[in-house]
């Protein structure tokens, strides 16, 4: 049973993970890079590491507002299609 | 006594007499974990549709106590004084025609509603409604919900970004700027109760509030903690964005924030995503500071009947703690931004500093 957990939660961070490099525009690279680390935190939770979990949500997915903020800020619209 | 709601299923399975049957047809089976399975889905969707009428609710009572304030009536045409309104908006909102605008970015478009309503019911899962009337008691209950919150920014702003519309962008810009400063004394606020009773567990910290001092005072963080309180309320309303702190929306300024672009059931969902957390938002302030579930008379009430009693102790101080949010949102008028920043950075973090100090000293004191 949390063998196929892992393997499920381990899928989705790796694809993410290679979405975050693929994925053409900024906004979606920090979309796929908050999966991704979601996904991370997800394997500390099947480790029975909640507080890392949680501390991993909480400082890694705010971390990725300010990344998202700043690609708004320093990217014009129209610019990349 | 049963620790969370799985165990009073189980419990009460029991004493009906049906949980050995059925446990045994999945034993002789050999698939007990789906029985397990199918009880937490039970409860999982007992809270949903459980909020889900709360939250119809709060949309009438927030029309009822505007209208209360202004000296109107509000809504009284469907049913009732106007009870079955919120389900007449609801089949509205459903018949409407979903509307993508052409130069949006669909799939985050489509997506941001989902990431906004998630959040907003994860909260409830370490939120004690009542003795054993909570879905998992977390070890680190606290740090969950303030880590839970933090998401909710990343779906405004990919909402605002993704209409291609400035109102939108500027809106969503403000409330993650208004999010990320008042997380900051909430975090600190709430560091304090932490502090007293050693737990990030939220039922540990229902449990530290129960009993009086001098037989008369209940033991609540708010008499311990009266500027923690304050503060904790301030920040708290201010992360919902609401009135007087509502600059992702406010309508004279940026049409509708955010959301312009949204309509039909997208604009539902950030909708109920919106009194979900308003409701979440005031269960926690009672769970910190207002002492949960418990109250002095709860010793005298038979052991049958904790689970229902504290449960109507809870949802009566969170409806007060809504009411006072729905009064200050029709009393006050909305703060200019630099104010808003100011208030957040120059007063509330440097006494959010204060009050951890002073909880500080009380702790070494052994006030508590």
């Amino acid at each position: 049973m949390i063998d196929v957990v892992f393997v499920v939660i381990s899928i989705v961070t790796i694809l993410s993970s290679i979405m975050v490099i693929q994925a053409k525009k900024l906004v979606h690279s920090a979309v796929y890079l908050a999966g991704a680390l979601i996904g991370t935190a997800g394997l500390f939770i099947l480790l029975k590491a909640e507080f890392i979990a949680w501390v991993q949500v909480l400082v890694y997915v705010g971390a990725v507002v300010t990344l998202i903020l700043f690609t708004i800020m320093l990217t014009r619209k129209g610019e990349e299609e | 006594m049963t620790a969370n709601a799985y165990e009073l299923i189980v419990y009460i399975l029991t004493l009906l007499g049906v949980y050995e049957p059925i446990l045994n047809v999945f034993q002789v089976l050999g698939i007990e974990y789906i029985f397990k399975i199918l009880i937490v889905l039970v409860e999982v969707g007992i809270l949903f549709v459980f909020v889900l009428l709360t939250v119809m609710f709060l949309t009438w009572m927030e029309r009822k106590v505007v209208a209360m304030v202004q000296a109107r009536y509000g809504p009284m045409v469907t049913g009732p004084r106007g009870l079955l309104q919120p389900v007449m908006d609801g089949v509205k909102l459903i018949g409407k025609e979903d509307i993508i605008p052409a130069k949006a970015d669909r799939w985050i478009f489509t997506l941001a509603p989902f990431i906004v309503f998630i959040p907003a019911l994860l909260v409830f899962i370490p939120l004690p409604f009542g003795q054993s009337l909570i879905i998992s008691d977390l070890r680190v209950g606290l740090l969950y919900i303030i880590a839970i919150s933090a998401v909710s920014p990343i779906a405004i702003l990919l909402a605002g970004w993704a209409s291609n519309n400035k109102y939108s962008l500027m809106g969503a810009m403000r409330a993650v700027a208004q999010d990320i400063s008042y997380t900051i004394p909430l975090a600190l606020t709430a560091i304090a109760i932490v502090l007293f009773t050693g737990s990030l567990s939220t039922v540990d910290i229902v449990n530290a509030q129960s009993g009086t001092w001098f037989g008369i005072i209940p033991k609540w963080f708010i008499f311990l903690q009266p500027l923690g309180f304050i503060l904790f309320l301030i920040a708290s309303i201010a992360e919902m964005g609401r009135i007087p702190f509502d600059f992702q929306e406010s309508e004279s300024e940026l049409v509708a924030g955010f959301f312009t672009e949204y309509s039909g059931m997208k604009f539902a969902m950030f909708f109920l995503a919106e009194y979900a957390h308003l409701f979440a938002v005031s269960g926690i302030v009672v769970t910190l500071f207002l002492g949960g579930w418990t109250f002095p008379i709860l010793p005298f009430v038979p052991a049958m009947l904790v689970p229902l009693v504290s449960l109507g102790i809870f949802l009566v101080k969170t409806y007060a703690v809504i009411f006072f949010a729905m009064w200050l949102r029709d009393t006050v008028p909305r703060v200019r931004i630099d104010q808003l920043l100011n208030i957040g950075w120059k007063i509330m973090v440097p006494l959010a500093l204060l009050n951890l100090l002073l909880a500080g000293f009380l702790v070494t004191a052994g006030v508590f």
